[in-house]
């Protein structure tokens, strides 16, 4: 049985009279993890609890099958995060910072700076690793930030607002880097952000929190399975015999207009199947769109919740 | 292969002992400061009164290099008082290169906001505290504690065996006042780089605690007529402590000894705690 990344069970996370979060729930397998909610609902006091900053006040929360109560410093030795804020010396290069990063993670002097040298070409800053932080542009550091974040191949990184103040090409590199890390299948990836594209892009579940509380969980990889075979088509030349015909097949059906029916394929049941059953009735099929609810649809709703 | 042909793969190489590992803050806070190189030359010239005492202990024993220079043996009485005044000027040194380097330690992380960067690791709050203080301690103890004992230790080999049992308490002294100043030179500088953000302010106030204690002491005592004010001077404190160890204390000492070590304590724990809370609040990441 593999261990769940993340395991939440009525946590509770009180900081002075406030309670931040409120009896979350969860269980997260996923290799990326997507963590919305607009601002204040609790994301930055989530990931502080899981990297240990915060005491649960009551309830549990366990990263990969560690206790953030009792076993924080074993946490922290398999975790790399990635800060939203400016987070670096800024007299320092970028290979001494990721060297120290990986130095204080316990990666031996030599074994460090190889590593440094390493992530910092795997992220794109190769030939300006020994350039000052301070001089570095947004996007350089938010790059410097990732590599120090995974110089000790964690096994979970933790990424807060990846692509904040990134323009589009940084942002696409951004993408592109945490969607290859997500398929070497070194790492499990959890992402925070506002960025609902982002996580459309690079998450397999996503979840969706407000006022501190979990008020949406959504495996986006089997919603994704599942629009799939959510079928909406236009028809031109049909008598009405075309929907009896696909219900025969054994896919729910429904007509919503004239000549426009919505259906559900069952097991088995593929498009070409449909493009069949339309030549056989001579039956024009004009449109046919897999249904495709956004990330946005869906945080949308959560928030109406 | 060459590094920048290489994709992005797991470490699975040996880790280093987690105990030692808060050793690696102070490497590269040391490597930063001495990349000044007035703090270099300065830190090279707390070495001349130990090295200019070093070399009186050897020829106030060397007959045959003083009879060159026709002196006789003894010229200098190497006793509690000698240690005293050693201490007291590289005790000031010490001040110096607290309100130097002290303010380069816990305030840059602080301004850039890299503590959850290094929180965020397999070390904690104390580890990070306790490499930043071994930075000053390491500073610190190689112009005051090493060296005040390696006098001891040279008198002990020219002046025998016999010199050295009747004044083993000279050690002892040695050893826990340079600890006591030691403590509270690092505590005061730490405390400073943690509440004050501008360098030269918080260097400023390292020394000003000092200067203003000393002030605020005198007014103290003549405005109320007692010595309690005192107890608001650190110098005066750590002369006290240092006195009573090294059996030179003033005759009309004003404040017992153990009230002295009791302040210093008091003040010591007081930074500690300034430190803690500062560092408390600002390692939650955002």
């Amino acid at each position: 049985m593999t261990v769940p990344v993340i395991e939440l069970e009525d946590l509770r996370v009180r900081i002075g009279k406030r309670e931040i979060l409120r009896g979350l729930n969860l269980e997260l397998k996923g290799r990326t993890v997507g963590l919305l909610g607009p601002n204040g609902a609790g994301k930055s006091t989530l990931i502080n609890t899981l990297l240990g900053f915060w005491k649960p006040t009551t309830g549990t929360a366990r990263v990969l099958g560690h206790d953030v109560r009792t076993e924080a410093r074993q946490i922290r030795s398999l975790i790399g995060y990635m800060p939203e804020n400016d987070s670096f010396i800024a007299n320092m290069p970028a290979i001494t910072y990721v060297r120290m990063a990986a130095e204080l993670s316990g990666l031996p002097e030599d074994a460090a700076l190889e590593r440094a040298h390493e992530v910092l070409f795997y992220v794109g800053l190769g030939e300006a690793r020994y350039r000052k932080l301070g001089a570095y542009s947004l996007g350089m550091k938010q790059m410097a930030k990732l590599a120090q974040a995974i110089v000790h191949g964690p096994k979970l990184v933790i990424l807060d607002e990846p692509t904040n103040g990134l323009d589009p090409q940084a942002r696409l590199r951004m993408i592109k880097l945490i969607c290859e890390m997500k398929a070497l299948g070194e790492m499990s990836i959890l992402i925070c952000s506002h960025l609902l594209r982002d996580i459309e892009e690079t998450c397999e579940e996503a979840v969706i929190l407000k006022a501190g509380e979990i008020v949406h969980y959504s495996n986006l990889e089997e919603e994704r399975a599942s629009n799939r075979r959510f079928v909406e088509i236009e028809t031109e030349g049909d008598d009405g015999s075309f929907a009896d015909a696909v219900e025969r097949l054994g896919c729910a059906c429904a007509v919503t207009a004239p000549g426009k029916i919505k259906t559900v394929l069952t097991e088995g049941i593929e498009i070409r199947d449909l493009y069949r059953l339309a030549a056989d009735r001579d039956v024009q099929l004009r449109r046919l769109n897999y249904r495709r609810d956004s990330l946005e649809d869906i945080f949308m709703k959560a928030m109406e919740k | 292969m060459a590094v920048y042909k290489r994709s992005y793969r797991a470490y699975s190489g040996p880790l280093t002992n987690p105990m030692w590992r808060f050793l690696v803050l102070q490497r590269y806070a040391m490597k930063g400061i001495f990349r000044s190189r007035f703090l270099l030359i300065g830190y090279v010239g707390c070495f001349f009164l130990p090295v200019l005492a070093i070399c009186a202990i050897y020829l106030n024993q060397n007959a045959a290099i003083l009879a060159q220079i026709n002196s006789k043996p003894g010229f200098l009485k190497i006793d509690g008082n000698f240690f005293m005044v050693v201490l007291q000027a590289q005790g000031s040194l010490a001040g110096l290169l607290t309100a130097f380097v002290g303010p380069s330690l816990i305030a840059p992380d602080l301004t850039n906001g890299a503590l959850p960067l290094y929180l965020s690791r397999p070390i904690s709050r104390t580890e990070y505290i306790l490499g930043k203080a071994m930075v000053l301690g390491s500073l610190i103890a190689s112009i005051t504690l090493i060296p005040t004992l390696l006098m001891f230790v040279v008198q002990s080999s020219v002046a025998g065996y016999s010199w050295f049992s009747n004044n083993l308490f000279l050690a002892n002294g040695i050893l826990w006042t340079n600890l006591l100043m030691m403590a509270l030179f690092i505590l005061l500088g730490l405390a400073m780089s943690a509440w004050v953000r501008w360098r030269i302010v918080a260097g400023a106030m390292v020394l000003g605690v000092f200067v203003a204690g000393k002030g605020f002491a005198a007014v103290i005592n003549a405005a109320m007529r007692t010595d309690g004010g005192y107890y608001l001077d650190l110098q005066h404190l750590l002369s006290t402590v240092a006195g009573a160890l090294l059996h030179h204390a003033a005759e009309d000492e004003p404040i017992p000894v153990t009230a002295a070590f009791i302040a210093i304590f008091a003040v010591c724990g007081l930074l500690l705690l300034l430190i803690d809370r500062k560092l408390r609040v600002c390692e939650a990441a955002g």
